[in-house]
């Protein structure tokens, strides 16, 4: 029964990129371990790279897709919001572990450290020094990200181009700051409670950080170099902003509970 | 992206499988792997009862680690690399896009990465058993236990990865039935035409993707303590054990509906087909399953009453539970009303869903027990609580994944199943698991604790019960083998719908096997399917 | 046969044939040696009652169903699927026999958690895999292991007795404090109803007051490592003229 496809949805070709990525995903965690135990990681690294060049060639395939909009339908576009938007918010759920985890430990301190919080003899950051100045810049990039998506439902694509430009600087100029301040800390990881939430909280912030901005490259790329997206037809850049925005959001309460919960 | 090419429409060979993009396909691909996962967890469960066949027992050589890294195994397999996959993963492939009019999944790369992770994350698992000390932490896996107080060398780590990688993969297997039952509904299946089966996929999917992210951080930062000196759980630097606790349950109760639900939602589907009448109280049936999963993500401290909790979070967590029993009640209420009135057969499929209403029923009255947070101090961490949740698990759980196994094989095959065969294992499999369980509730009373190799001689004619009948249930279970394997290969031909006028959802109006693939001409869905306001 | 018959009756009637240890072929609790677990298993008969009902209930309609409704005796099937009385009837039925769960359930924790005055306070300290046991008051600290198999003397009980069982007066309220310094232990004693979490870096906190000597059993209820099932927990309940004597003797020893 081979009858002529009369529905809207993607039916998509058998493709090796799940599996490439899945058998990277073995060789990643089993390699994570022996890097772990036996500092041997060779394994992970070669993981690694299975599982960046099957996601390069997932993108890929799904950028050569986009292109044909017999393919890309209206419903096609629709799932891929809602896929993004149900994404996000299980990325909410898993910032809420680290919280929770900061706040059983901020608001009933225990005796080890003192009982108060942040624990007696730690020297925390000041988040007025660069929390504050990173605040602001994701702050400004949330406002570029909106300038260009505004700019291209106008079908400036000019301006949208230049906004995207600078909301990636923006957020490299955030991670830049970030490892500066990392860097410099006055506290280790290992140095009990306190340094374990921050840097696993932060660290995980800067990881989506940095996700997110390698998504905005790649969009970036596409509308410069290849001429891609339309007034009509930038679904991908949508999600990039979807995503730019919650990761803006997760700083905000990060710099508000971590850092400036934190001072003293 | 080459649909306009017909040849390319049925992959052949090697690709067809490991590269799969079919829903089908790679709902077949999750069965057979359930299979072997159900093998696998069953033989974990024929060693912990042959250890604990007499007092004293010697099947692991006196190695009482072995014994915890066996229970670990038996668990997690049994719960991630069987009943998920089977009840999820497999009928839910197979049949939501079906049940919807749907002619695929939305994401099917994803759907395919979804499996695909499967595979590493029984490896992880299957590793952390065999290296070094093994993970003997249970399927709780507590700290200080499961840090390097209680488990030094690398077993632990194996079988944290494993989860983070089964996780990943029910996260994005989540999104994708979500998304699809968003977007991809034929016209005119509106949300309360859905039949229940895709209800429950549907708020299933909900539970994971709010719960697993939460065990994903809780887990990952059990590794950095193990392996960065981190002390999120290490009380000597300011941590709390405590808290994974915390972390675990709110996936870990959210988790048992997870794997719940699906079944009820088959066992929806078998009773009204063999009752030839619609489901009765449709609506409040969709209700109540929204607020098993809505009430279940927020009672998850009823298995941490003995750490010390407040008085006061004691009555919460006990209340919330409690509360679950009222629409777990009108789902019961309303299987049975279903049956009431209607003309039943009883084959192997309704055989499973009469004995899961009976056994799941008794299985949640001792769960309401256990909810008393008073009541609870003497029974927890005793078999009282291992008899309580296999009846859930063992009889619920598996009841529903057998039940569906006998409803839809002549569907996905083409074949059907020997009757009488299938009957046969029911009722061995039935025998089984009550010799098993019932005695665990008596030495569970007497204050049998959990989790050990070896008993004092007062609980040894219980379990010796108990063992007998766990025998039994492995003989059912080659029994169910010999069918499966005779179904799919021998087995006769079937007509599109095998079970007459009570089966009237779409999967009944495709021939069977159905072909590559399906409504790639959207069935437009006239009048009422469930025949509700 | 005749003797599962007669164990089953015997737990039916509560009839005091039962000590303080788990026996053989036993269906219920072990007998109760403090009020709270008189309590608890006063509660727990009542529960059984509504359990037995609700499961009789559904048992009952689903035997009437394969009955009745079988496809030979009832070939023609309703065409029902709705009764809005007979659905709200069995939303509330269940409401109200929760709220008749509920109310007792929640006086039993609260008493639970309300330690009366107490007369003396005994820790317990879990480690991988034997208790110690503290009586801050007389400073005596000491250590308890289970007997090993080899060295079981006829009177002992296997996985049970240990060489030092922890001593406490008869009718006395008893603070125990409970906590350890390797991985979760668990403190339990049926016949006491008690069961407290013993956790690294915490003191949790519970009491008993057992009200009839003689020699209780219990186990490590937390999974602790391999030796969790090798940890038992053995309390002998004296009177409190020999209570004196066990601390005046042991006071000076050291442990
Ligand atoms: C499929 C899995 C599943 C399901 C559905 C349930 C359902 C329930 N469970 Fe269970 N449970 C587990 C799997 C499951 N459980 C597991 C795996 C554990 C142990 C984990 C571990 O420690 O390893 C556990 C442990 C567990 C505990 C902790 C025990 C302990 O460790 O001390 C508790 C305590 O509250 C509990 C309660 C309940 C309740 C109240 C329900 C309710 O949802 C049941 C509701 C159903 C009914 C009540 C029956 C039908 C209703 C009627 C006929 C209406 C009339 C009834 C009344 C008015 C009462 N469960
Ligand atoms: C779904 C979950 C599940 C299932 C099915 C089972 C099934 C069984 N379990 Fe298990 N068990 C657990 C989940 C499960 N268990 C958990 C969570 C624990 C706690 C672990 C811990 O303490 O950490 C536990 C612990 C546990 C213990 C306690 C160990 C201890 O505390 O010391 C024992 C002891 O007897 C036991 C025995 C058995 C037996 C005899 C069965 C038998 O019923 C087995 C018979 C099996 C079958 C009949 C199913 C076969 C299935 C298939 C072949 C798949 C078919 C697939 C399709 C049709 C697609 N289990
Ligand atoms: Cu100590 Cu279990
Ligand atoms: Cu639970």
């Amino acid at each position: 029964m081979s009858s002529e496809k009369k529905h809207p949805f993607q039916i998509i070709d058998p493709s090796p990129w799940p599996l490439v990525i899945s058998m990277g995903a073995l060789l990643l965690t089993l390699g994570a371990v022996l890097a772990m135990h036996n500092k041997d990681f060779i394994t992970l690294f070669i993981g690694a790279l299975m599982v960046l060049g099957g996601c390069g060639g997932w993108w890929r395939d799904m950028i050569i897709e986009s292109k044909d909009t017999s393919i890309y339908t209206k419903e096609v576009k629709n799932g891929l919001k809602i896929g993004m938007l149900i994404f996000i918010g299980t990325e909410i759920m898993f910032f809420v572990s680290f919280f929770w985890v900061y706040f059983n430990a901020s608001l009933f301190p225990p005796e080890v450290i003192g009982s108060v919080w942040p624990p007696k003899g730690l020297k925390t950051i000041d988040p007025f020094d660069l929390p504050y100045l990173n605040t602001l810049l994701l702050l400004l990039s949330g406002t570029t990200v909106t300038w260009a998506h505004h700019s291209i439902i106008e079908g400036n694509k000019k301006d949208f181009t230049l906004a995207l430009g600078l909301t990636i600087l923006l957020g490299l100029s955030f991670t830049c700051f970030q490892a500066f301040e990392y860097y410099h800390a006055p506290f280790l990881f290992k140095g009990g409670i306190y340094p374990s939430t921050f840097y696993m909280a932060t660290g995980f912030h800067g990881a989506h950080v940095f996700l997110g901005t390698i998504f905005l490259i790649v969009c970036y790329f596409r509308s410069k170099t290849q001429g891609h997206y339309t007034q009509e037809s930038h679904t991908s850049f949508e999600l990039a902003a979807w995503y730019w925005h919650f990761v803006d959001a997760v700083w905000l309460f990060l710099f508000i509970s971590i850092y400036y919960g934190s001072w003293r | 992206m080459n649909e306009h090419t017909p040849h390319e429409h049925t992959p052949k060979g090697w690709r067809r499988w490991l590269l799969s993009t079919n829903h089908k396909d790679i709902g077949s691909m999750y069965l057979i792997f359930s299979i072997i996962g159900g093998i696998a967890g069953l033989i974990f469960s024929i060693v912990i009862r042959m250890q604990l066949a007499h007092p004293g027992g010697t099947v692991l050589g006196g190695n009482h680690q072995l014994y915890n890294v066996f229970i670990t195994s038996h668990a997690l397999i049994m719960i991630f690399f069987a009943v998920m996959p089977g009840l999820i993963g497999g009928f839910g492939n197979w049949f939501v896009p079906l049940l919807i009019g749907a002619p695929d999944m939305a994401f099917p790369r994803l759907n395919n990465i979804s499996f695909w992770l499967m595979i590493p994350a029984l490896i992880m698992a299957g590793l952390s058993t065999v290296v070094g000390m093994g993970a003997g932490t249970g399927w709780t896996m507590y700290p200080p236990l499961s840090s390097l107080t209680g488990h030094p060398d690398m077993a632990v780590d194996f079988l944290l990865f494993s989860l983070h990688l089964a996780g990943v993969s029910s996260i994005l297997g989540s999104l994708n039935f979500i998304t699809t039952i968003i977007n991809m509904r034929a016209p005119g299946m509106d949300f309360f035409k859905m039949p229940l089966f895709v209800w429950t996929i549907l708020v299933t999917s909900a539970l994971l993707l709010i719960t697993l992210p939460v065990l994903a951080g809780g887990i990952t930062m059990l590794i950095t303590d193990r392996n960065f000196g981190t002390t999120f759980f290490d009380p000597s630097g300011g941590g709390d054990p405590v808290l994974f606790q915390h972390l675990f349950w709110f996936f870990g109760h959210p988790e048992v509906y997870v794997i719940i639900l699906p079944a009820f939602g088959i066992i929806s589907q078998i009773i009204s087909t063999f009752s030839k009448k619609p489901v009765f109280g449709y609506v409040s049936m969709v209700y109540a399953i929204l607020s098993i999963g809505v009430i279940g993500c927020g009672v998850w401290a009823h298995h941490m009453f003995t750490v010390g909790l407040s008085p006061s979070a004691t009555v919460y967590f006990s209340a919330a539970t409690m509360v679950i029993a009222v629409p777990t009640g009108i789902k019961v209420f309303s299987w049975l009303a279903t049956m009431w009135g209607g003309s039943i057969r009883f084959d192997t499929p309704m055989l499973f869903a009469t004995g899961f209403i009976l056994l799941f029923t008794l299985g949640g009255l001792t769960g309401v027990v256990l909810s008393n947070g008073g009541m609870n101090i003497v029974l927890h961490d005793t078999y009282y609580v291992v008899g309580h949740f296999h009846y859930v698990l063992s009889m619920g759980a598996v009841f529903g994944l057998f039940g569906g196994f006998y409803y839809w094989i002549s569907k996905i095959c083409g074949r059907q199943y020997p009757e009488i065969w299938g009957r046969i294992h029911f009722w061995m499999l039935f025998i089984g698991v009550n010799m098993i369980f019932i005695p665990m509730h008596f030495v569970g009373y007497n204050g049998m604790p959990r989790r050990i190799p070896d008993y004092p001689q007062a609980f040894a004619p219980m379990n010796y019960i108990a063992s007998i009948g766990a025998y039994l249930t492995a003989f059912s279970t080659l029994i169910f083998l010999g069918v499966a394997l005779y179904t799919v290969f021998r087995g006769k031909k079937a007509q599109s719908n095998p079970w007459g006028v009570g089966a009237t959802t779409l999967e009944w109006t495709l021939p069977s096997p159905p072909p590559y693939h399906t409504f790639e001409t959207p069935p437009h869905i006239g009048g009422d399917l469930h025949e509700h306001k | 046969m005749t003797r599962i018959l007669l164990m089953f009756l015997c737990q039916i009637f509560a009839l005091p044939l039962f000590a303080n240890q788990p026996t053989e072929w036993a269906l219920y609790f072990q007998e109760p040696a403090t009020p709270l677990m008189v309590r608890l298993r006063e509660f727990h008969d009542y529960l059984l009652v509504i359990s037995f009902f609700i499961a009789a209930f559904v048992f009952l309609m689903m035997f009437i169903i394969i009955y009745k409704f079988r496809e030979k005796k009832h070939p023609v099937p309703a065409t029902f699927s709705h009764n809005t009385p007979l659905e709200i009837v069995w939303t509330t039925i269940p409401v109200i026999i929760l709220i008749f769960i509920a109310v007792p359930s929640f006086k039993i924790t609260y008493m639970m958690d309300h330690i009366p005055k107490s007369e003396m306070t005994v820790k317990v300290i879990g480690h991988q895999w034997y208790w110690t046991y503290e009586y801050p008051e007389n400073k005596i600290v000491y250590d308890s292991y289970m007997i090993k198999d080899a060295d079981l003397k006829p009177q002992d009980l296997r996985l049970l007795s240990v060489d030092r069982p922890l001593v406490v007066p008869v009718d006395t309220v008893i603070e125990v404090l409970a906590t350890s310094t390797d991985v979760i232990h668990s403190f339990a004693v049926p016949s006491f109803g008690i069961k407290r979490d013993c956790i690294p870096g915490k003191l949790n906190q519970t009491w008993m007051k057992v009200f009839k000597e003689g020699t209780y059993y219990g186990q490590c209820s937390e999974l602790c490592g391999s030796g969790h099932g090798f940890m038992p927990i053995s309390v002998k309940v004296v009177s409190k003229e020999d209570f004196k004597k066990w601390i005046e003797d042991n006071k000076n020893k050291k442990g």
